[in-house]
């Protein structure tokens, strides 16, 4: 369907290119020739069952170039048609005529100035739809429909390069033109115009509504459209009559039923039917689809003239939605503060620490880029008391619905901003640009890779040279940790093994029982229990080592060994 | 904790800045002035490790003074047995025999403990998973354990209603923890009672104030 989409796009684009002129010549004349191919009696009654001229064309099958024939309006092709229509007029048949006639009391009802909604795709290819302040909005021509979507598009403030255009539609829309296809089927099965069209699908409401304002809103916004795009515009119609019709089958208790059939491929003449026969059960005005499904499944359906569609009183109700794929930014925060937490944390509404990195870097980044919000991601955490500093840590900033694209200078812009803050609690480091892929690399290395931490350690006694060779001496040694006391409450009571790589004492000059010890081990280990021994539950510990007491003071990561960013 | 004063964050960054502005406007070559970058970081890395000595306590607090709130259950059930219960901020309390009870008092000290109390022994049961799985509730009456001297035996009980997370079982091997480190290494159990039990359990408990008075340690 997209690639339909797509090949459209690409078959038209030298119209758009040439002039606006002989571009609207070279259109009436494509349809003026579709139009010569239609068979008329089929034509005629569609239009007095009151489906719409696109809906018409894609369902007896006219080639996909039509329905990219942007200037033209909805009346020059009614005009066009009626045209057609009347040069073949002697060729119509009788039965058709009294039909039309029966039917034209009712379309005469209908004052000329009022939109008569095609009551297969509920207006949506008439470009008739209610907007958010329950407006009715009507666009005589796909021109003027794109240029409103570009309006909205532009008011969002999007730097954009390309765009994909996404459509949502009511799926009544679809049980409608199955019952009407599964009826010309029947009727007309046996016409020479008719067998050809039966195995290719006709185009779908979506992909007419796709095919008529892609090229428009290139030409308007300037850009290409690309189903890779990063930057989607997005139209969701919804059914204005959906409201009431589930209430009223939730009333009945059959809610689930409903929905089922709803997602149901309609293609199927099974979920038609089903389709049809919830409808009429649940309401009135649903009756004829229901019947008609019914009587098309029926091979003895007796009267094919008593076909009808249920009449669209209300156009859908159309929500607009500009929407760019998350922007991720790489890099290394440092935190200079005791004071400070990784992610925002708040127990009973009491915040704990004075800030956070996640706060500190996402709020100050997020207005650079005009995104919606943000969301933080870190290769591990520290706790709150602990600083990062060193190389620092790797982090993934992901901007929701970014307006502006990052740029060399908004990238400098980023890290300038963050790191003269007054406060100075946190900086950045590396930042950089990358795809969504930074945050597997981010992942992956985050259980595997080593960490570098500085302790300020006290022992019960002073410290002896030999205790430097001790600990030095030490090299990949295994350690047996039981679930720290102080997350024993929120995690599970294990023994895990890990590696501590090696240990080097660094004296502190004026101090014997103080020292800083520097450690690498492997991630995931607790280091503040390794020194202290958490009464024990982590063995060895430095205490047990050096067979005294040992307790820490304060610690730093100073290096995470990680090769991303 | 006193680590705030050890150094201040919010001059050192600022410092760092400046020597790096210094060095980007006065060298040219772009390999000379990374490695002057990462000789600047380190040093900056060095400063901001580094504590002034002076600000450091001649013996700080340990671990289970800072993590732990200490209550005392003095002559729980029977005279002497005396039992402390350690709390965690984060609702966990630590069961172990408080410096003045009887079994100290014995010659030789704990000779032995013995898990084996009760219907089950209590060292056999495997707690799992977040929820933790298998935990035995237990009333604060309850036994955790005998500790043997030469002469007799003591019940050391739960002091505080919850879940019995886990028991020392080092103990087993090595009962003279009991009596090098009974606040330590030597902790009996650790249970996880409700708020609601801990605060039942609390108002019958005493501090450690309270029981220094009553037990003369003065």
């Amino acid at each position: 369907m997209e690639n339909e989409t797509e090949a459209a796009a690409q078959v038209i684009n030298g119209q758009v290119e040439a002039h606006v002129i002989s571009a609207a010549e070279d259109e009436s004349k494509l349809v003026r020739d579709a139009v010569r191919k239609l068979p008329s009696h089929a034509v005629k009654e569609l239009l007095s069952m009151g489906v719409c001229i696109r809906c018409i064309f894609r369902l007896i099958g006219v080639s996909e170039c039509i329905y990219s024939c942007t200037s033209l309006s909805t009346s020059a092709l009614s005009t066009a048609l009626e045209k057609g229509m009347c040069l073949e007029g002697d060729m119509m048949d009788n039965g058709l005529r009294i039909q039309e006639d029966s039917n034209s009391q009712h379309s005469s009802e209908e004052p000329e100035l009022e939109p008569n909604l095609c009551r297969i795709c509920l207006g949506i290819l008439q470009f008739t739809y209610h907007d958010g302040k329950e407006m009715l909005m009507k666009s005589d021509c796909a021109n003027e429909f794109a240029l409103l979507i570009a309006k909205v598009v532009k008011q969002e403030g999007h730097q954009i390069d390309s765009f994909s255009l996404e459509v949502s539609i009511p799926s009544r829309v679809m049980e409608n033109e199955q019952a009407v296809w599964l009826y010309m089927k029947r009727k007309y099965n046996s016409e020479l115009w008719f067998p050809e069209q039966l195995h290719s699908e006709f185009i779908s409401a979506k992909d007419v509504l796709k095919l008529s304002i892609t090229n428009p809103l290139e030409t308007l916004l300037d850009i290409k459209s690309s189903l890779s795009s990063a930057f989607r515009i997005r139209l969701t119609y919804t059914d204005s009559a959906v409201k009431i019709k589930v209430q009223k089958s939730t009333e009945m208790k059959e809610c689930n039923k409903r929905r089922k059939t709803g997602a149901d491929d309609m293609d199927t003449i099974g979920g038609c039917v089903a389709a049809g026969t919830d409808h009429s059960n649940s309401c009135t005005g649903e009756e004829y689809v229901g019947r008609s499904c019914n009587g098309l499944h029926n091979h003895d359906f007796p009267d094919l003239s008593q076909f009808q569609l249920e009449k669209v009183s209300e156009p859908c109700r159309l929500t607009f939605l500009c929407h760019r794929n998350p922007v991720y930014i790489g890099g290394r925060y440092l935190k200079y503060s005791r004071n400070v937490s990784q992610t925002r944390w708040i127990i009973d509404d009491e915040r704990m620490g004075e800030a956070s990195v996640e706060e500190i870097i996402g709020s100050n980044i997020l207005p650079i880029f005009h995104g919606d919000n943000y969301k933080f991601h870190a290769a591990g955490r520290e706790d709150i008391d602990v600083r990062m500093l060193g190389s620092g840590r790797p982090f993934l900033l992901e901007i929701q619905n970014a307006r502006h694209v990052p740029s060399e200078v908004s990238i400098k812009e980023m890290e300038r901003k963050v790191n003269n803050l007054e406060n100075k609690l946190v900086k950045v480091k590396n930042v950089k640009v990358v795809g969504s892929q930074g945050w597997n690399l981010m992942r992956e290395g985050e259980a595997e890779k080593q960490k570098q931490y500085a302790a300020l350690v006290w022992i019960s006694r002073p410290l002896e040279d030999d205790d430097l060779k001790t600990l030095s001496s030490l090299e990949d040694m295994p350690i047996l940790q039981k679930t720290p006391i102080r997350v024993l409450h929120r995690r599970s009571p294990l023994e895990r093994e890990k590696i501590i790589h090696w240990m080097r004492i660094e004296r502190i000059a004026g101090s014997s029982q103080y020292c800083l010890l520097h450690l690498c081990t492997q991630a995931g280990t607790y280091v503040k229990e390794f020194v202290h021994g958490d009464l024990g539950r982590t063995h060895p510990s430095v205490g047990s080592l050096l067979g005294c007491r040992a307790e820490i003071l304060q610690l730093d990561v100073t290096d995470v060994k990680m090769d991303c960013f | 904790m006193e680590e705030q004063k050890v150094q201040d964050p919010n001059n050192d960054p600022q410092s760092k800045d400046e020597i790096l502005n210094t060095i980007s406007s006065s060298s040219s070559s772009n390999s000379t002035q990374q490695q002057q970058k990462e000789l600047v970081e380190e040093e900056e890395l060095k400063r901001l490790l580094v504590p002034d000595v002076r600000d450091l306590p001649l013996t700080p607090s340990s671990a289970v003074e800072t993590n732990f709130v200490p209550y005392f259950a003095p002559d729980f059930i029977k005279t002497g047995h005396d039992q402390y219960v350690y709390r965690h901020a984060n609702g966990l309390c630590v069961i172990g025999l408080a410096p003045t009870h009887l079994a100290f008092k014995d010659d030789g000290g704990v000779t032995a403990v013995d898990f084996n109390v009760g219907k089950s022994d209590r060292s056999g049961i495997k707690v799992t998973g977040k929820r933790k799985k298998n935990a035995q509730h237990f009333a604060s009456n309850t036994a955790l354990c005998k500790v043997c001297t030469k002469d007799t035996s003591y019940i050391v009980r739960c002091c505080v209603k919850g879940s019995l997370l886990e028991v020392n079982d080092m103990l087993i091997t090595q009962p003279g923890l009991l009596n090098s480190a009974a606040d330590r290494e030597g902790y009996i159990a650790i249970i996880m009672p409700k708020p609601d039990d801990w605060l039942k359990a609390k108002s019958l408990l005493v501090g450690a104030d309270e029981y220094k008075k009553l037990r003369e340690l003065f």
